[in-house]
């Protein structure tokens, strides 16, 4: 089974300048170190 | 000043392949060990589109993304290109051959 990904949020300024916090769209993992591990 | 912009050009690395998943896709680099998360399939639709043929303006109208999600998929885009999953290419070169499919990630993992 694939793992999902971990909500990362970002915070990101508006047009308006209202700060919004913005879940990021990519994630990323580095699997160094993983061999073997399914 | 971000790389991309949308009159970039960028094309899917030779070294990676792109899984569908269910809550968007999963991108391997085959040099790196890197993955990527894909959190939303209009993204993978803007990967796929991405061919280094068309910029990303072109990519994003294609696929439909929102005009009010422009920054956000431009700012996904970047995370990619700064990963090397995506690469810059020069408009109008033709699309390259990528990465075999999801099947030769397992036989490429255990070899």
């Amino acid at each position: 089974m694939t793992p999902s990904p971990a909500p990362q949020n970002t915070v990101v300024e508006a047009p308006s300048g209202e700060l919004i916090d913005e879940e990021s769209l990519v994630e990323e993992v580095s699997i160094d170190g993983m061999c073997g591990v399914y | 000043m971000p790389s991309v912009t949308l009159d970039s050009v960028v094309a899917v690395h030779p070294r990676v392949s792109i899984r569908p998943e269910p809550f968007g896709a999963l991108l391997y680099h085959f040099s790196t060990r890197q993955l990527s998360f894909l959190k939303d399939r209009m993204l993978l639709e803007v990967v796929r589109a991405c061919d280094g043929t068309r910029t990303l303006g072109e990519a994003l109208g294609t696929t439909g993304v929102p005009a009010a999600q422009t920054a956000r998929y431009l700012r996904a885009v970047e995370t990619l290109v700064a990963s090397r999953m995506l690469e810059s290419a020069s408009a109008g070169t033709a699309p390259r051959r990528t990465a075999p499919d999801s099947a030769t990630i397992s036989t490429e993992a255990v070899a």
